[in-house]
């Protein structure tokens, strides 16, 4: 009998969630950072700011690669989750928009073009990739214009009611993003040999930094508007609307400061960010189970409760965040 | 599975756990030869958070029901007919001009008393109506500031986790709903468009129905069977949001308890109440008595409880219990579609204009809003006989367009008057006690109102595109008045406390306490009044004044 507060299996569920969340966040604290070249020590306490002198690695093409695969993984990442939600999502909408099909397709192919681009250690741009990322790009700004017709259609407009039920306007950019991180990915692959990666002339490490830290408020604004048409009634709720907003000033400072510096911090909150997207996913588990008839009908619960695949979305762009921290870390270029 | 109607459920130390098939839960029990600190009768929208409340600062207390002890996910069918088992459909006598359809609109039968079936339309009345004598020129004034209330308001809104709309377009400002306005369904947006093309504000009506869980109800999932008791726990009914607090806090709730007469004792004062259970009549000892029992079963009490010391009923030195009945007008504008609008998904009111409550530009007292509607076949069956006339071949075509169909009611606001009252009949009912006469006619400004107010929900439905409109021209629904409260004991039965003039233990915390009933639905009004008199006894005992 709980009037406020849940009892019987949903507290004992929430309970245990909370406590593996606190371990895997120790673990991942106790982690050992991966060491720049010419630091091999590491520190088990992150926060503690240990080597002050800027570290200089030599130029390494392999980091280069190794980050942009790191991309390729993190674009997979947020694709997959965009697969998944936009399909449970639309087919709750009956599809009655043919153009409904669209992100299932761009999706489906940027998590292919991500798979391949996880597995490829090759330099240089794929064209396949660039295409398929370019399209998701596009494809979440289309979804955008989509969603804000069904808004503006509604009585009342732009009001909080049509944010919260009409199609959600912040969703398709989800796409957008995992396309964006793609398609840097490949920028990055195009550097030559031997010199400082850059995108566009700037310093790849802090476009992308720059450009996920934005994602990443983005991500937060959507979560923070659903959040509160759920009344934030778990106070778990508020998880996804502090920690994001802190991971992505942390890697925005970064990627407008000093280079080649190491960031313990950064690098621990971004690391509990992407394990944020998972425990998010589960405390989702938990709150369709809160809906009427729980798990036993999931039919009608997966689509109504809370959308299990959104919230990894978070950890597709911590992935990116600590990939460009990554060469930040190891590419001073001042 | 127990039939709840057979026998009582809250018996042996527990309770029936409404979150559980089958479940209970621990209930404390006290002796009737001991007295009680407080005896509530009734445990709706009054009784439920005075019950809680007083238990929660630590008074004893028993609840008294005549209805059954419900478990809603087991005992609610999905059948209009099968739930009038929560009304209150035992016999009375109706008349006078306009007599007053009894039943789902207007009563309730089970812990929880009528909330277990209301449309969950949870409105704060506007600030002027506490002072409508002086301020507006009808009625008469409530004992009551306004601000005070708007504090007991957001208590109430609170503990019954109101979804409502994140700013609401009328009155003073208000702290934000609990939870998040629902989603709309057809019919609201309808209501949206037509107030749009009136050029009135409207807004997602705010509901006592989760729209996210809470402890451990679901959110809504938008069955329709709302006012058909809600089969999920979304619904925040007494049964589900406060009573099991009660229960945890203490109090006793005794089910299927009809409450016959109030004891008085040599000093006047209330010293117990006879209540029928299981079969023969009993006796509880308190030394308090609170009446919840609405607008008809409280005055009934009060004059059953006559006795040579009080040969007119208790607490009737004013001539005033029973008189001063008010319901509410509830008229509607139907009509049909051309595209599809399934206006049974969701609950029935999810979207309201107030627009002509805080509008005064009209040649008639009091004020009222209209709200989208939803009525399941059964109800709209007897709509389309009832005011369209039809029947046969006429209405099985008509039935097949119920998915098209939508529709606007009002909630109005009618006057006070004396000769509106309940009265007792001679006859009997099961439990040998005499039944109410309930005599009611509609006067010349009720009449002015409703004629305004179908005026303007008819034009707002065609502008809408709503065709085939028609008018429901004779409805009624909510109970107020018949135990007025006020400031002088010769114009009012109870005080701004809720506490009789007459007798100082005894109460009454329910609509009856209304001097005048608004233009809204009563039942958060009654609630946030129950907590602030379950706060202001307990300043009383810490003062020694009770």
């Amino acid at each position: 009998m709980g009037t406020s507060k849940p009892t019987g299996d949903t507290a004992t569920a929430i309970a245990v969630l909370s406590g593996a969340t606190v371990l895997g966040g120790v673990a991942l604290a106790l982690r050992q950072p991966r060491a720049p070249a010419n630091d091999t020590r590491a520190s088990l306490l992150p926060w503690v700011e240990r080597s002050k002198a800027p570290a200089v690695p030599p130029l390494d093409s392999k980091a280069t690669v190794r980050a942009a695969r790191r991309l390729n993984r993190a674009a997979g990442t947020i694709a997959a989750s965009v697969l998944v939600d936009s399909a449970i999502e639309h087919y709750r909408g009956a599809f009655h928009n043919e153009a409904m099909v669209t992100p299932l397709i761009s999706a489906s192919l940027s998590l292919l073009a991500s798979v391949h681009g996880t597995a490829d250690d090759r330099r240089g741009a794929h064209v396949a990739r660039d295409l398929v990322y370019a399209a998701a790009g596009l494809t979440g700004l289309v979804g955008t214009g989509f969603h804000i017709y069904n808004i503006s259609r509604k009585p009342g407009g732009f009001s909080w009611q049509n944010l919260f039920y009409s199609a959600p306007l912040g969703a398709p950019a989800a796409i957008s993003l995992s396309g964006m991180l793609g398609f840097l990915s490949e920028r990055l692959r195009n550097n030559t040999t031997d010199s400082r990666p850059t995108i566009l002339g700037r310093p790849a490490g802090r476009v992308i930094g720059l450009m996920t830290s934005l994602g990443l408020m983005g991500t937060v604004g959507e979560a923070g508007l659903l959040h509160f048409r759920g009344a934030y009634h778990n106070p778990a709720m508020y998880l996804p609307v502090t920690m994001p907003p802190i991971a992505a000033a942390l890697l925005g400072a970064s990627a407008l400061g000093e280079a080649g510096r190491r960031k313990p911090l950064t690098r621990w909150w971004l690391r509990f960010t992407a394990l944020l997207g998972f425990v998010g996913s589960g405390f989702h588990i938990i709150g369709v189970a809160r809906n009427m008839g729980g798990w036993r009908n999931w039919k009608q619960n997966l689509l109504d409760g809370p959308p299990i695949p959104a919230p990894p979305s978070f950890t597709g762009l911590a992935l990116a965040g600590l990939a460009a921290l990554g060469l930040l870390e190891d590419h001073p270029d001042d | 599975m127990s039939d709840p109607l057979a026998a009582p459920r809250a018996i042996q130390g527990r309770a029936p756990d409404v979150f559980r098939e089958g479940g209970w839960v621990e209930m404390r029990e006290f002796s009737e030869s001991e007295a009680v600190d407080f005896v509530v009768i009734g445990t709706g929208a009054g009784g439920g958070p005075l019950i809680t409340r007083l238990a929660e600062q630590g008074f004893s207390v028993v609840g008294f029901d005549a209805g059954p002890y419900f478990r809603p996910l087991e005992d609610f069918a999905s059948d209009e007919t099968a739930q009038n088992q929560l009304y209150w459909l035992d016999e009375r006598i109706v008349d006078g001009e306009n007599p007053i359809r009894m039943g789902g609109n207007n009563s309730g039968k089970a812990v929880g008393g009528s909330t277990v079936h209301f449309a969950m339309v949870s409105l704060r009345f506007r600030p002027e109506w506490f002072k409508s004598r002086s301020l507006l020129g009808y009625g008469a004034d409530w004992p009551l500031d306004w601000r005070e209330m708007w504090d007991y308001y957001g208590k109430a809104e609170r503990a019954l986790s109101i979804s409502g709309p994140v700013t609401y377009p009328w009155g003073p400002k208000r702290p934000r709903y609990p939870y998040r306005a629902h989603e709309m369904n057809g019919a609201a947006e309808v209501l949206a468009r037509g107030a749009e093309a009136m050029g009135y504000k409207w807004s997602p009506t705010p509901l006592a129905t989760v729209s996210a869980p809470r402890g451990d109800s679901p959110p809504c999932v938008y069955r329709g069977f709302c006012r058909f008791g809600c089969s999920t726990n979304a619904k925040q009914s007494q049964l589900v949001a406060f009573i099991p607090r009660a229960l945890a806090a203490g109090a006793e709730i005794r089910d299927l308890a009809m409450v016959g007469r109030i004891e008085t004792g040599a000093d006047g004062r209330a010293t117990g109440v006879h209540y029928f259970r299981e079969g023969r009549w009993r006796f509880q000892r308190a030394r308090n008595v609170v009446v919840a029992g609405y607008a008809i079963e409280t005055p009934r009490l009060l004059l059953n409880s006559a006795n040579d010391r009080y040969p007119d009923g208790l607490a009737n030195s004013s001539g005033l219990v029973g008189r001063n009945l008010m319901t509410q007008s509830n008229q509607a504008v139907y009509g049909s579609m051309k595209d599809e609008v399934r206006w049974n998904k969701g609950p029935p009111s999810l979207s309201i204009t107030e627009h002509w409550n805080y509008d005064d530009r009209k040649d008639f007292f009091g004020g009222y809003c209209w709200m989208a509607q939803g009525p399941l076949p059964i109800e709209w069956v007897t709509v389309l006989t009832g005011s369209l006339g039809l029947w046969g071949e006429q209405l099985r075509e008509r039935m097949k367009n119920y998915n098209h169909q939508v529709g606007v009611k009002m909630v109005g606001e009618m006057l006070p008057n004396e000769n509106n009252r309940v009265t007792l009949a001679d006859e009997t009912d099961q439990y040998g006690l005499r039944i109410p006469r309930i005599t009611y006619s509609w006067g010349d400004n009720d009449k002015a109102l409703v004629a305004h107010a179908l005026d303007k929900m008819q034009t707002s439905m065609e502008l809408a595109g709503v065709r085939d409109t028609f008018q429901q021209v004779d409805d009624t629904n909510h109970l107020a008045g018949t135990a007025r409260m006020g400031s002088d004991p010769r114009s009012s039965v109870v005080n701004a406390d809720c506490r009789s003039w007459d007798i100082p233990n005894l109460w009454v915390c329910d609509g009856s306490i209304f001097p005048t009933t608004g233009g809204v639905n009563p039942s958060l009004t009654i609630s946030a009044i129950a907590l602030r008199t379950a706060d202001r006894i307990k300043a009383l005992a810490d003062r020694g004044e009770l």
